[in-house]
């Protein structure tokens, strides 16, 4: 007991016994989880294991049935809304890229930015100078200057999910949740997204959840595994792809 | 409706209580002949008097006379002031001896004059037919004259009742004439301590009507009585309020299963396929106008199947139905999966064009739909009425559901139908032709609206409008059971309109269906995925 | 900031629109008013009526098409909205006729006499007074739309959903105003009306009046609907539209923001609505019925949703189609009202302005991929052709 106390300290995410069940099937089955602050955490885990509804309990789309969910050690989020949880500071990329195809890359970023966002503020906004100038360095960031008056929609597969992260950055979150990031990407793409991950790292709190285990290995850092719900395994890669049960569960012989 | 049926049994009453003549004709001794020939004279007041008299006589012979004279079909000579009854033919009257029922030759319009009749002479009229015919030998008859004496007593049948008790073999019948007498004895110089009798007996029978008797009759009745007649009506209501819940409950039973029938279609096309139909409605329109069109075939070519028409009009309605839904599904809404609003408005153009091409063919006004005779007429379960079309209707719709369940869980269509709903996209990589089962549930849950129609051809008004009534109930039926769930439909259904007869009484039939709407919607913000929804992981996106 | 957000709205198209508008809100009158009959320029009164209903159908189809070409939210009840607008016009008309009324009772209209009653229901307090009835045009639909959409879409009903439950409203509130004892009365609802303001209603003048207010009512909401589209809270919306969840991960309150439009929106309706009963001369219930709000969503589905002149253009163009063909051939209206459902979804999704619109930009978009393909060459080629996908 005395280690969590210790972990409660300085945690920026902490989960403990969460489950949740629908119709009688188990999706998280006493889950506990920390994020520490500045942390690069990947999770991994078979279909099923429970990560994108670990997720959902995160963001408040999905309330869980028993359990703790503490953002920086004293904000309960089961009892916030999306809205409340994104003004928060923690961001969300979906698996499929989500962004609004009928705006232009400008225009998605200037939504994503993190000011007031209230009727009417929004009705009488006006971009400024600093707003400008932040856009653009995010422009900068996911190396889309050259494309800011296209529309979304005319984006390619791979560019899609780099403006959804530049949306993110855009939200200033203090942590982000990444699921699947590098799916349907090529490899020199997923490469890129790698270094663009870290990047973004050094600067708050990320958590991806992927499958491609090369891709992981190339971030290099803490793994989580989950199955059926719970905590499998954690540690560094090497340590974990070595559990005989991560083995049984997921990677396969 | 109920007038017209009771009508046609008595005219059967009439044609077999004269095949067996006189057999009555021991009353009192003036003769029938003179006394009717005397209402040509006769006012209001001696026109009654007088057909008390003719009751008196106990001639069943007598009853097509009082009922053409209740129907305003007697009439007089001018020449000699002989009363006849007439019918119309041509510039004419053929006139018909009113006691033999013998032909007596025709007679210019202007030759005879009509008998005046006014609804306190048809009242009288009705319980001395009731009378008359208490006699008879047929079984069913007497039954129904105890009946009518039931409805309209009168102090005059008292003696004719008392004779035909004391003769009655069979226990129902006799039930019922004793209940009569009671009833008639109430209004009669008997005794105080026979009326104080006869409260009992009606108190022992019960029922609303029990109730308005002993209502009427307090005022007249001797005021001794008053304390049992108060007892008797306390006693009766007591009874009567568990019958009363009851038949409140078989009321919204029997709108829940109209409920059901407008939108079992709609489970599968809306429920299953996801597809807003609009047109849905049509769909049950259409199914009414093919029972329409099947009747009128049968009238013209064969009469005697009458009573097979709304047998013979299912699998019509179901196929003409089906392949409208089919032709809609290719035709239209193929091509707008996914896109639901789409799908809604160009279903909204689909019924515009149907009703418009009903209203073409068949005119802007009511159709007349007959009722078969298995489907007329009521019977009592203890205090409450049940009607036999509202029995049909709700094992029908009862039936129509189960088949429906049978055919979605148990047969291969069904199973292809789940297996496309829940993944297209591997239902077709294992061989299932998708866009054919689209199609063909779509033209499913369309022939089931059209076997709705049928069935609400018997209790709605057959309009090229009658979808449009239909559409937004089915819709919150659907969406308040759940979509994507049958039971949830069945459920839904049953509820509403269990809901929908109890908020009646309190505040009214147009106000109850407001409460009943502004609850739905308030519910389907509370569960917006209705009553029996399917709980899973939060879809994305 | 708030000339900026006017300023916003005063794009070439819009100014063009208002400016045909308002040109045809003083032409008309004038050569209705300042012309003979016998002129070749004379524009009958009753021809002014009836373009001046087009236009309160444009500004209901405009109402329409801020919540549902930009927020997404399909609403069958404007319609609604409509006639609730229009029974506070109609309230007011009815305390101006006053004595004149067939019972000549000084304060209870006609059909109150008629049902015994003995004094005026206190919801017609106030009615008698005009700047009284116009703030009730814009918040009785504002405020059934505020009460209705603080519900649904805080529960997040969405979609056909929605698209139910606002006609189970339109059609509760359709049954209701059937009753004699609300107090509207009626199935015959309220018509018989005198004056609007002290001028009488069937005069040449009042009604170049209504109709220059209808078009200049009409090109206002078109300024403002222009102004809240082209905002940041535009964007929102368009976003709300397309990706409703990634809107609520960016922290926005989706609920808030669809909750104004809608109110805004039903606002609008309630403006043409009033501006509609004094040049019919009648409201009745059936305006709430079900089917007039989803004619509602064909004006504007052809017109092109998404797009703001269209669902003006659309609404005169099936009206005009609608009038042309209920004289000339009644039986074939419903067809092709019918028919126009069926096409547009299929064929022409983005409606006549959207298609107009989408073509013009696809050429453009066409253009500037040359001048790329010349100025950067290789690399940006491939992404094009990807993007193209």
């Amino acid at each position: 007991m005395n280690t969590i106390s210790e972990t409660r300290q300085k945690s920026l995410l902490y989960l403990e016994n969460v489950s949740v069940s629908f119709d009688g099937f188990k999706a998280l089955n006493s889950l506990s989880f920390v994020v520490e602050p500045g942390e690069l955490r990947a999770i991994i885990g078979p279909n099923g294991a429970g990560k994108t509804t670990m997720m959902d309990i995160i963001t408040g789309k999905t309330r869980p049935d028993t359990g703790t969910v503490l953002f920086e050690d004293t904000i309960d989020l089961t009892r916030q809304d999306e809205a409340d949880i994104a003004q928060l500071g923690i961001g969300r990329k979906f698996q499929k890229p989500t962004v609004f195809e009928s705006h232009t890359v400008w225009d998605n970023l200037e939504l994503a930015l993190n000011r007031s966002r209230g009727v009417f503020a929004t009705l009488f906004y006006t971009l400024s100078p600093e707003d400008k100038a932040r856009i653009e360095e995010i422009l900068e960031t996911i190396r889309m200057i050259h494309r800011k008056d296209e529309y979304a929609a005319n984006l390619s597969h791979g560019q899609k999910q780099w403006l959804e992260i530049g949306m993110l950055l855009a939200q200033e979150p203090k942590l982000l949740l990444v699921d699947e990031p590098v799916a349907g990407m090529t490899d020199a793409e997923t490469a890129e997204t790698a270094v663009l991950l870290k990047e973004i790292a050094k600067t708050r709190s990320v958590v991806v959840v992927e499958h491609d285990m090369g891709f992981i290995r190339e971030l290099g850092v803490k793994v989580t595994c989950l199955a059926e719900g719970s905590v499998l395994a954690e540690g560094s890669i090497d340590f974990v792809s070595n559990d005989p049960k991560v083995i049984e569960n997921y990677l396969g012989r | 409706m109920m007038i017209k049926f009771f009508l046609r049994v008595f005219f059967l009453c009439v044609v077999s209580a004269l095949a067996l003549p006189s057999y009555a004709q021991s009353g009192a001794g003036a003769d029938p002949r003179s006394l009717i020939d005397a209402l040509s004279k006769a006012d209001f007041g001696e026109a009654e008097k007088l057909i008390g008299q003719l009751a008196a006589t106990g001639d069943a012979r007598l009853v097509p006379a009082l009922n053409a004279f209740s129907e305003g079909d007697l009439y007089f000579r001018k020449s000699d002031n002989l009363v006849f009854i007439g019918k119309s033919a041509g510039s004419n009257y053929e006139l018909i001896d009113p006691v033999t029922g013998a032909s007596a030759g025709q007679a210019a319009k202007n030759a005879v004059t009509k008998i005046k009749i006014n609804n306190s002479l048809r009242r009288v009229i009705r319980s001395a037919m009731g009378g008359l015919t208490l006699l008879s030998p047929d079984r069913g008859v007497r039954l129904q004259a105890a009946d009518a004496v039931l409805r309209s007593p009168s102090a005059e049948n008292l003696e004719l009742l008392e004779t035909a008790i004391s003769k009655e073999t069979d226990g129902e019948v006799k039930a019922r004439m004793v209940e009569a007498r009671a009833v008639s004895l109430l209004s009669s110089d008997r005794s105080v301590d026979e009326k104080r009798a006869a409260i009992q007996t009606i108190k022992n029978y019960g029922g609303r009507n029990a109730i308005g008797i002993l209502m009427g009759a307090s005022a007249s009745l001797d005021p001794s009585l008053k304390a049992d007649v108060d007892a008797a009506i306390a006693s009766i209501e007591s009874g009567q309020r568990l019958w009363d819940i009851g038949q409140n409950v078989w009321y919204g039973v029997s709108l829940g299963s109209v409920l059901l029938l407008a939108a079992i279609g709609l489970a599968i096309t809306f429920g299953v396929m996801g597809i807003i139909n609009m047109a849905h409605g049509e769909m049950v329109m259409l199914g009414a106008y093919s029972t329409f069109v099947v009747q009128q075939v049968i009238r013209d070519s064969a009469p005697g199947l009458f009573d097979w028409s709304l047998a013979i009009a299912l699998p019509v309605a179901f196929l003409v139905t089906g392949a409208v839904g089919f032709v809609i599904e290719r035709g239209v809404i193929r091509f707008l999966y996914g896109r639901p609003l789409e799908t809604l408005l160009a279903t909204w153009g689909v019924s515009l064009i149907l009703q418009q091409t009903i209203r073409s063919i068949f005119g802007p006004t009511n159709q007349e739909v007959g009722n078969p005779s298995w489907m007329s007429g009521s019977f009592p379960v203890g205090g409450m009425t049940i009607t036999w079309n509202r029995m049909w209707i709700i094992a029908f719709s009862l039936s129509i559901f189960v088949a429906l369940l049978v055919v979605m869980k148990k047969s291969s269509f069904g199973l292809n139908m789940r297996a496309v709903t829940q993944n297209r996209r591997m239902a077709s990589s294992m061989g299932i032709k998708t866009p054919w089962v689209d199609a063909f549930t779509f033209a499913l849950g369309s022939g089931i609206a059209g076997i709705a129609g049928v069935a609400l051809s018997q209790i709605d008004n057959v309009s090229p409008n009658l979808g449009q009534s239909y559409i937004i109930d089915s819709f919150m039926v659907v969406v308040f059971g759940g979509v994507g769930n049958l039971w949830g439909t069945l459920v839904g259904a049953l509820s509403l309109g269990v809901l929908n007869k109890f908020l009646e009484p309190s505040v009214g039939a147009v106000l109850g269906k407001i409460l009943v709407l502004v609850l739905i919607i308030l519910f389907i913000q509370k569960r917006p995925r209705g009553l029996f929804a399917l709980k899973g992981r939060a879809v994305e996106a | 900031m708030i000339s900026g957000f006017v300023f916003r709205a005063l794009e070439g198209r819009i100014v063009a629109a208002v400016g045909i508008l308002l040109a045809i809100g003083i032409l008309v009158p004038a050569l209705n008013l300042l012309t003979p009959p016998d002129s070749a320029l004379h524009i009958p009164t009753y021809v002014m009526s009836l373009f001046g209903k087009y236009l309160c159908y444009a500004l209901l189809a405009l109402a329409l098409d801020l919540v549902w070409g930009y927020c997404g939210i399909l609403s069958l009840g404007h319609g609604a909205f409509f006639a609730l607008g229009g029974y506070a016009m109609g309230m007011y008309l009815m305390r101006q006729i006053g004595s004149r009324g067939v019972y000549g009772n000084p304060i209870l209209p006609d059909f109150m006499v008629f049902l015994n009653w003995k004094e005026l229901p206190w919801f017609w307090y106030g009615f008698d007074w005009f700047v009284f009835a116009m703030v009730m045009v814009l918040v009785v639909p504002g405020l059934l739309a505020f009460v209705f959409g603080w519900f649904a879409f805080r529960s997040r009903v969405n979609g056909v959903y929605l698209s139910i439950i606002t006609q189970a409203m339109t059609y509760a509130l359709l049954l209701a105003f059937f009753r004699n004892d609300m107090g509207f009365g009626g199935n015959n609802g309220l018509t018989d009306f005198k004056d609007i303001l002290g001028f009488s209603v069937q005069a040449d003048g009042t009604r170049a009046v209504l109709f220059f207010m209808s078009a200049l009512m009409l090109s206002l909401c078109l300024i403002l609907a222009s102004a809240i589209v082209r905002s940041k809270f535009g964007k929102v919306l368009v976003g709300v539209r397309d990706a409703e969840s990634r809107v609520r991960f960016l922290g926005f309150r989706v609920e808030n923001i669809k909750l104004f439009t809608f109110v805004v929106s039903a606002m609008m309706a309630g403006i043409a609505g009033a501006l509609f009963v004094p040049q019919v001369g009648i409201i009745n219930p059936g305006e709430f019925a079900p089917a007039n709000s989803i004619e509602v969503v064909v004006w504007t589905a052809v017109g092109g949703r998404g797009t703001l002149i269209g669902p003006i253009i659309g609404a005169i163009l099936v009206n005009g189609g609608k009038s042309f063909f209920t004289g000339a051939f009644p039986e074939i209206w419903l067809f092709a009202l019918g028919g126009l459902f069926i096409a547009v979804t299929l064929f022409l999704p983005k409606g006549i302005v959207g298609t107009i619109q989408h073509g013009f930009k696809a050429r453009k978009a066409l253009k500037a991929a040359a001048e790329a393909e010349k100025g950067r060459g290789g690399t940006e080629t491939v992404a094009q052709a990807q993007a193209a996908e």
